[in-house]
């Protein structure tokens, strides 16, 4: 190999074909993916996020929580996501057309939040839930080891006050003390609606269908 | 000949003094982000054993410590080290000088400035929380700026080479620094700049996140492995007329493999399947390189006793290899479905980047540092302590990993496992992960003190000058075939 | 004949001088290998190597892209062509759900038991199991005044929901009404809720419990 040409050439060639081959092809498939209309209600799915919930998008974003959590459930078959009641039904592509910015993630440090939201499967997940495992992550979920953000609430002294609607309620030992209470920011609140956003609880039958495993694969006969 | 061998010897003398301040300050700085990434690193590897470390305060959450670690070590030793090795090398194989070094000065200051920036960026709220890309946008074109001046610098010394042949370093040099630009632009445009929706975003990432590491860190240590053994060893490559194939067949799979960390994921089923493909077609020039390289090692391993050089090549190789099979590994579906999210997937990643490319590295830098300096390194028990600490943090943190991986998967796909047990049985090797990182800071510390003492003005009165020997010329395997061959 | 001799790390010699490794491996580059036997092993095995690499990835590649369709994330999912992939309906039931939750739980709960005294209870219930002819009427116009349902007296006001439903949406909330919670009785048409719409014309005055007992049986 003398020639530089050549050299330039292979590699500009190389890199080109992998970005038109993998980048452009999957763009064309799936860049103009829509939301489905379900026919019994005509409401679309996914629904789109309300606003403060995409504010608390970008406090997800900029906290880091895909170091640890996922959001994709793997289909049936593929590991135990279903069984860990991670999600209804695995994840697809279409679920995701409603984020802003896609927190697929790689690590399962803490557990898969792709449905976090869905009282249907954790029906305790509420949002008071959420505030309590946010500001003291022991005291609703004993040995984890996810770190508190306790910079996300502010903690005021009531001073003889009426306590703010908006404050959690702690058990014991995390609560601030006698006269204080805990009040949420608006990021906090904001990452909370975020999180209570999470959910796929439509199963589109387009999807369903091509997803079908093949019937000689696995117990074919139901 | 003599005469040829004065010109020689004078033009190396001349590259090694144009090159001498730049490469400085870029393995400078290199080493100082080695450190500040370590320290990063393993206050969120501590994060995880001891979640209140540190946690009252948003900067330092393990969310943003983690992300700012990695990126401190890719962006700012991984990178800075690689452009300090390449062009030198590049200069050096080109036979030509570093013109107007002045001007890589500036690119050092850039880049430097950028991904200090980007850190800051990534603790201060500004992460993108896109992997490797999550420094806030407003560094790209610093970045971009920065990497412009140091890779045409590249490009430009391998167009003015007085060198009638390219040999396969030269191959792997000039790839790597026309592929990282172009990855590094198109992925900020398709996921910053003008994102594209949904699931391509992950596609995207997973596309640059592989290039990165196949198509920059990998070609650049492959290219110390295939300068350095012959260099010290004063014997050519085994087998070389198959290193073009291995070469043109690695960077065209490497290319395609992007998909195969999205197995299982919410993507086209065609994206991971075809990546798993790309990995397997990876064992063709994985065989061919490790041909090469141990085929030229063959018979010689006596000689890793007395390089430093040697060693660490050394142990970049054998990353090489084990890094290659574990993604071919983690590509199969069977695996992947135990193994994938848990500690098992950074392992596949930092095999590459430390085991493979940091290695390599550190054997360049002892190399060519006296080069540039004129200087010996002062303390051979902190080169020891720097070695030793390397293989057994790259020992224990392999093994460590990869069976934490491996019981993470299992209980994690056993859905009676209540989620709090599986964080207990892990708590163990994070506690283990961080006893070897900080095996690791310790070598890098003592790689830092070394560095001091032969580089810095100051420090360095004391270190003794080096002589260098006129290395003689190669000579081919069989001299009576070669002549024939030459002469048809 | 090592370029180092000590051990002690001060210094790495070079052992071959740059512009010798760079002619030497380009003439290497050129040669071939060589030929002990009259063929070399080493060439034939990368070949072969090659070879069945490709072979074997090109079938994997085939087998599991499932026709490079978008939408498949599942690597054992059918191979057929899309059109050969029947879609299977989803029975009125699970559809009727929907609108239930959405609309009638409202008043009757998601458990089909209402409000004691206050809205009557689906489970159960005599009405709901009976004449479609009579339910589909009280969806369409809403009813006024007493009902007796499960020997219970109830007095309220039911709103008509012919205007904000379709033909099928009642037609499945009603059969999910009447198959659920241990409901038996028989599937409810889009097509007869269309004929009594029509039938209807119109009138929009809500029934009464006594003029609904004179319809159907």
């Amino acid at each position: 190999m003398k020639n530089g040409l050549a050299l330039f050439l292979g590699a500009f060639v190389i890199l080109a074909l992998s970005w038109a081959g993998l980048l452009l092809t999957a763009h064309q498939q799936l860049g103009s993916l829509s939301q489905y209309k379900d026919p019994t209600d005509d409401v679309l799915y996914p629904q789109p996020l309300s606003g403060v919930a995409d504010q608390g998008r970008l406090v997800y974003q900029d906290l880091g929580c895909v170091s640890c959590h996922t959001q994709q459930v793997r289909h049936e078959g593929f590991g135990s996501d279903i069984e860990r009641k991670w999600g209804l039904r695995g994840s697809y592509a279409r679920d995701y057309i409603r984020d802003n910015t896609v927190f697929i993630g790689q690590s399962r440090l803490g557990p898969d939040l792709r449905n976090t939201g869905s009282l249907e499967l954790h029906p305790y997940a509420d949002a008071e839930y959420f505030y309590k495992l946010l500001y003291a992550p022991h005291s609703v979920a004993p040995g984890t080891n996810m770190p508190a953000y306790t910079f996300l609430f502010d903690v005021h002294p009531l001073a003889g006050r009426q306590p703010s609607d908006k404050a959690i309620s702690l058990p014991g030992k995390y609560a601030p003390g006698a006269g204080y209470e805990v009040v949420p920011t608006l990021r906090a609140r904001a990452l909370v609606a975020y999180l209570m956003s999470l959910k796929d609880p439509f199963d589109y039958p387009t999807e369903r269908n091509l997803n079908a495993a093949a019937a000689p694969a696995k117990e074919g006969a139901h | 000949m003599n005469s040829t061998d004065n010109n020689a010897r004078t033009e190396q003398m001349e590259i090694d003094a144009s090159a001498k301040w730049p490469v400085l300050v870029f393995f400078g700085s290199a080493i100082l982000w080695l450190i500040a990434g370590g320290a990063l690193q393993l206050i969120a590897s501590i994060q995880l054993h001891t979640p209140s470390f540190l946690a009252g305060c948003a900067w330092t959450t393990y969310g943003r410590v983690a992300p700012a670690a990695q990126n401190a070590l890719i962006y700012g030793w991984g990178m800075n080290a690689a452009f300090a090795f390449g062009l030198w090398l590049m200069a050096r194989l080109s036979a030509t000088t570093l013109r107007h070094g002045g001007w890589l000065f500036v690119a050092a200051k850039f880049w430097n400035i950028g991904v200090t920036l980007g850190l800051l960026g990534i603790l201060g709220r500004f992460s993108t929380s896109f992997e490797l890309l999550e420094m806030p946008r407003f560094v790209t074109l610093i970045l971009l700026a920065g990497y412009a001046m140091i890779g045409v610098w590249a490009v430009t010394t391998f167009s003015i080479r007085n060198t009638e042949n390219v040999y396969a370093s030269q191959w792997y040099l000039f790839g790597a620094a026309f592929w990282f630009p172009w990855l590094y632009a198109i992925a900020q445009i398709m996921l910053l700049k003008a994102p594209v929706r949904g699931v391509l975003q992950p596609v995207v990432n997973a596309w640059y996140v592989h290039g990165l590491y196949g198509l920059w860190f990998i070609p650049v240590a492959l290219a110390a492995a295939y300068y350095f053994l012959p260099k010290i060893l004063g014997k050519p490559i085994a087998n070389y007329y198959l290193a073009a194939l291995a070469f043109w067949w690695l960077v065209g799979t490497t290319a395609f493999a992007g998909g195969s960390r999205l197995i299982g994921a919410p993507v086209p089923v065609w994206i991971s399947t075809l990546g798993a493909v790309a990995n397997f077609l990876l064992v063709v020039p994985v065989v061919v390189i490790a041909l090469n390289l141990f085929g030229t090692l063959s018979g010689r391993y006596s000689a890793l006793q007395s390089s430093i050089t040697l060693r660490f090549i050394f142990v970049s190789i054998l990353g090489f290899v084990l890094a290659s099979a574990f993604n071919l590994a983690l590509s199969m579906r069977g695996f992947a479905q135990v193994v994938q999210f848990t500690l098992m997937t950074d392992l596949r990643d930092w095999l590459i980047f430390y085991a493979c490319f940091s290695t390599a590295m550190f054997g360049a830098a002892y190399f060519i540092l006296p080069r540039l300096t004129g200087k010996e390194w002062r303390s051979t028990i902190l080169v020891k302590t720097h070695f030793f600490t390397t293989a057994l943090g790259v020992v224990l943190l392999t093994a460590g990993l990869a069976a934490a991986g491996w019981q993470q998967g299992h209980l994690l796909n056993d859905a009676t496992v209540p989620f709090g047990d599986i964080t207990k049985v892990l708590t163990f090797w994070f506690t283990f992960r961080s006893i070897g990182l900080i095996v690791l800071l310790i070598g890098h510390l003592a790689f830092l003190i070394n560095f001091v003492w032969i580089a810095c003005p100051l420090n360095s009165r004391g270190t003794p000058l080096a002589s260098f020997h006129q290395p003689p010329d190669l000579s081919l395997p069989n001299p009576a075939k070669a002549a024939t061959e030459g002469h048809a | 004949m090592s370029a180092n001799s000590d051990k002690d790390f001060h210094l790495e010699q070079g052992g071959a001088s740059d512009d010798s490794i760079q002619q030497v491996h380009a003439q290497l580059q050129k040669q071939k290998p060589d030929k002990a036997n009259g063929y070399s092993f080493l060439p034939l095995g990368i070949l072969g190597l090659m070879c069945t690499a490709v072979f074997f990835g090109s079938i994997y590649l085939a087998h599991y892209s499932i026709r490079f369709d978008p939408l498949v994330v599942n690597e054992h999912a059918k191979r057929e062509k899309p059109g050969a992939v029947v879609a299977t309906a989803v029975p009125p039931a699970v559809l009727g759900k929907k609108v239930f939750s959405n609309i009638c739980a409202t008043c009757h709960q998601a458990t089909g038991l209402g409000v004691p005294g206050v809205y009557p209870p689906l489970a159960g219930s005599e009405w709901a199991q009976g004449d479609e002819e009579r339910i589909i009427r009280i969806v369409l116009l809403g009813l006024n005044g007493p009902i007796t349902v499960e020997g219970k007296e109830f007095n309220n006001v039911m709103a008509p929901l012919g205007a904000a439903l379709k033909d099928d949406q009642i037609a499945n909330a009603l059969t999910y009404v009447r198959q659920e919670w241990g409901n038996k009785a028989p599937e409810v048409k889009a097509e007869t809720v269309s004929r009594i719409r029509a039938e209807l014309g119109a009138r929009t005055a809500p029934w009464t419990a006594a003029e609904l007992l004179k319809i159907g049986h």
